[in-house]
């Protein structure tokens, strides 16, 4: 009898093995659950394949992205807006990996660990995502592209809420391009990528601010230094081409007028080591600030290890290896415009089941802060005086904007990108804004007039 | 005390059949409330009547290894009854017989004399009846394990599992010699042999298991057990190669999302859907499960999950553990070796049972579509549980000729 209760103890080893096994399939139950719910074939979900039970993607002002509608999935009736919010939401396929479609998709589902799909069984729906960004203004941003290539956002810099962010080429769900044309067809190029939280672009001029930046930090003398332009400035190793004969000029006249030869001398006054230092406080290099409930953006690439003389002065005017990213570099001008630091861009501002009931509400949370109130303040009298002397506020009727343009060369025979950067310093309209027109020519002439529109249409929203 | 706590968990248990019961019926058309009512009457009926005479009038003292059983069985009863109000009855009727078949088991096992005695008939009918099947039944789902009796179908592996435990029991109380092991062996052989032939695998690999565990409590000899699994895993290698029909039957096994539409079919259904419950479940009636094939079978653990949420399948398998626990904590106070082995080696099939349905639908190990035991639809499955369930209960009977004292 004892022997045999002994040798039965051995059988502790089968419960052992069996309670492994349970903690695997538990492990799995949790790591998994969220992909396999998801999958077409779950009736819970799906009807042949399309999401039946999807919760709304709304709007600031509660207009309907994409809902579902007699057993489909459908998009805004107007084709302006399909487009403009095609990356923002993301299509159904996934391919736009950055949309709420994709990002969301257990939320729209209803899914959680605890109660599974529950909710959507009982309510025929998952939850409803409300967003910060108004469709109309999308809309006018996209129109106001007018088919280039490029980006347009528009952030609070106060509480971080995005209002606009519109990135082309752009497809239209209702008519969606075969493989084949986006394979072929140039103007689908990069069709699935985000371009504002995922583009990567020379920033040329704009990154003047950068450079500003660094000279007010790390030159004491900077306000009362004068630069010698006579259309290119030689470093012994080659030149660096102005856009104009500047002649002698301050530092405030050398940012408005974009002089090239002065910023390439700042640059020199620098250094690689002190540039890369102040650039990476601006958060260049950083991705930590990125993602969870808040954007997703990559971050700004800078690398001067290698620089040699010639390289610091490109460098120093954005036209050296630096890339920049369009919604983390809108950061960087809100920043400037809220005194030093940058709320977290987001674009869900809540999530309510399909019976009403709030379960997610967005809630405004700094950044890092990149920079001294003083610095941010004299950046942003700088960049005030940027427009007051040069774009002129006539290009940006009442809305007291501070800005750089940038021009930046793509090499080749292309057209450089124009861009434009800047805030309104209206306290009652607490909005920065980014445009890239991709191969688009001077920013001055091509992203100050989109700029102005779009920021004219946001007022509009603040003026209620 | 003791008995308080048993009164109140046969309350819980109780309460917990009413409720499925009214869930039921609250998706039900109104017509069809009658089946439900008398299944679930019957059943809670049957529950009380077996606890009062077992407690308030033999007074005895153990109660958990039924009180399981109840468990498990009114869950299994639940889900029939919800998928398939028309077999109510059925579900009902094959509880009734198992639990039947429990009482008269327990009976016989008093007297481990007699216990020597049938042993034979056991042996011998398993084998003609695995045999009879072997020859008349046709391939139903890729195995031939039915036999058909004009409207009724049994399942005979399922009642054979029960001598089979039975007999290798029996057959090494008597006698520790070369010629009873060997006697064994064929048993053993015969049986297994069958069920390959069958290409019921998930059975056969069931017995194997039980065959193992038998022999090792025997004779706690590992050499000759490993020596034994060493041959059996060339055996199978062997199959594999020879036959490659069987091994195409497990070629989606760690490839089931590759093949949702294929081979892997049950297995993702089973998956999606039990997480699709969550930790406390859709509510009986609102999966989806139910409508994919063998939902009440062989994916019965995915209906669970879906339906009564994971708590409750996780602790589904935690009993099969307790059971098993309780047997090895009983066999040494037991007075005879036979009790030991069969209670010890009943405990371990149902627990392997369940983790070769449970892990192999789940794609953990493959999927051979055996039953969950209590849990899974089928008459002949659950008679089998029941009666498995008196062996363990043997475990505590304290004196000789004396049960559950």
């Amino acid at each position: 009898m004892r022997a045999i209760a002994n040798r039965s103890k051995w059988l502790f080893a089968l419960i052992g093995l069996f309670l492994f096994g349970l903690c695997i399939l538990g492990y799995r139950f949790f790591t998994n659950a969220e992909g396999w719910t998801g999958m077409k074939y779950n009736k819970h979900l799906f009807e042949s394949g399309t999401l039946v039970s999807g919760g709304k993607i709304l709007d600031r002002e509660g207009v309907p992205l994409a809902y579902n509608e007699d057993g489909a999935r459908r998009f805004n009736d107007d084709r302006a807006i399909r487009m403009s919010t095609l990356h923002t939401i993301g299509d159904l396929e996934g391919y736009i990996s950055t949309g709420i479609h994709a990002r969301y998709k257990s939320v729209l589902t209803g899914y959680s660990y605890i109660d599974g799909l529950y909710n959507t069984v009982a309510n025929g729906s998952g939850n409803d995502i409300t967003l910060t960004i108004s469709a109309e203004l999308c809309a006018t941003a996209y129109r106001a592209l007018d088919g280039r290539k490029g980006v347009v956002g528009v952030y609070n810099y106060r509480t971080g809420e995005v209002l606009c962010c519109t990135s082309a080429p752009s497809f239209d769900t209702r008519n969606r391009p075969s493989e084949q044309e986006v394979k072929e067809n140039d103007s689908y190029e990069g069709v699935y990528i985000d371009r504002f939280v995922s583009g990567e672009y020379v920033p040329g001029s704009i990154f003047k601010i950068v450079t500003a930046a660094a000279a007010i930090d790390n030159i004491p003398d900077i306000y009362s230094q004068t630069f010698e332009c006579d259309g290119e400035y030689n470093i012994g190793e080659g030149i660096v081409k102005c856009n104009g004969v500047h002649g002698k000029i301050s530092f405030e006249k050398a940012l408005s007028h974009s002089c090239n030869c002065a910023f390439a001398q700042i640059a020199e006054q620098l250094g690689n080591q002190k540039l890369q230092e102040e650039a990476e406080k601006l958060g260049f290099n950083d991705s930590s600030a990125a993602g969870g409930n808040y954007l997703n953006f990559t971050g700004n690439k800078i690398d001067l290890s290698k620089a040699k003389k010639l390289d610091l002065g490109w460098a120093g005017i954005g036209q050296y290896t630096t890339k920049v990213n369009p919604c983390r570099y809108l950061t960087l001008v809100g920043a400037i415009a809220n005194g030093g630091a940058s709320p977290k861009p987001y674009v869900v501002s809540k999530i309510t089941t399909s019976s009403g009931i709030k379960v997610f509400s967005q809630k405004t949370k700094l950044m890092d802060e990149y920079m001294s109130g003083e610095t941010a303040s004299k950046l942003k009298k700088m960049l005030r005086f940027d427009v007051e002397d040069v774009y002129g506020d006539w290009s940006f009727p009442n809305l007291e904007m501070c800005g750089k343009t940038g021009t930046a060369e793509v090499g080749g025979d292309k057209r450089p990108h124009a861009w434009f950067v800047g805030f309104s310093q209206r306290e009652d309209l607490p909005l920065a804004v980014v445009v890239i027109i991709e191969n688009g020519g001077s920013g001055s002439g091509n992203a100050i007039p989109v700029a102005n529109r779009v920021m004219q249409e946001a007022k509009k929203l603040y003026e209620n | 005390m003791k008995k308080n706590r048993y009164f109140f968990l046969m309350l819980l248990v109780t309460l917990f059949q009413a409720i499925c019961l009214f869930e039921i019926i609250l998706k039900l058309e109104a017509t069809d409330l009658r089946y439900p009512a008398i299944a679930f009457g019957g059943y809670i009926l049957l529950e009380w009547i077996y606890f009062i005479i077992h407690r308030g009038i033999m007074r005895s003292q153990s109660f958990e290894v039924e009180l399981i059983g109840f468990f498990l069985s009114g869950i299994g009863l639940a889900i029939t009854v919800s998928v398939y109000p028309e077999k109510s009855i059925i579900q009902l009727a094959a509880i009734l017989l198992g639990f039947a078949g429990y009482l008269v088991l327990l009976w016989i096992l008093k007297d481990v004399e007699r216990c020597m005695k049938l042993r034979y008939i056991a042996a011998v009918g398993s084998v003609g009846l695995l045999g009879l099947t072997l020859m008349l039944a046709k391939f139903t789902n890729g195995a031939k394990n039915w036999l058909y009796f004009g409207g009724m179908s049994i399942q005979p592996s399922e009642l054979v599992k029960v001598a089979f435990v039975f007999v290798g029991a029996a057959t090494l109380e008597k006698l520790q010699s070369t010629r009873s092991l060997t006697r064994y062996i064929v048993f053993a052989v015969a049986c297994i042999g069958c069920l390959f032939l069958m290409y019921d695998f998930g059975t056969a690999l069931i017995f194997f298991f039980t065959f193992i565990v038998i022999s090792f409590l025997r004779s706690g000899d590992i050499r000759t057990i490993v020596f034994i699994c060493v041959i059996a895993a060339l055996g199978a290698v062997l199959i594999l190669m020879f036959k490659p029909y069987v091994a195409s039957r497990f070629s989606s096994y760690m490839h089931i999302w590759e093949d949702v539409e294929g081979g892997g079919f049950q297995q993702t259904r089973t998956l999606t859907y039990a997480v699709s419950g969550g930790l406390f479940g859709l509510g009986l009636g609102n999966g989806e499960l139910r409508n994919i094939f063998a939902a009440t079978e062989d994916l019965v653990f995915g209906v669970v999950s879906e339906e009564f949420g994971l708590i409750i399948a996780f602790s589904i398998m935690l009993t099969y553990v307790g059971l098993l626990a309780y047997a090895i904590k009983n066999s040494k106070s037991v007075h005879s070796t036979f009790y030991s082995i069969l209670s010890v080696s009943a405990a371990a099939l149902l627990l392997f049972q369940a983790a070769v349905n449970v892990f192999g639908v789940s794609d953990l190990i493959p999927f051979t579509g055996v039953t969950l035991p209590f849990i899974s639809r089928g008459g002949s499955s659950i008679m089998g549980c029941w009666m498995l369930l008196s062996f363990i209960k043997a475990v505590s009977f304290k004196e000789k000729g004396a049960a559950t004292k």
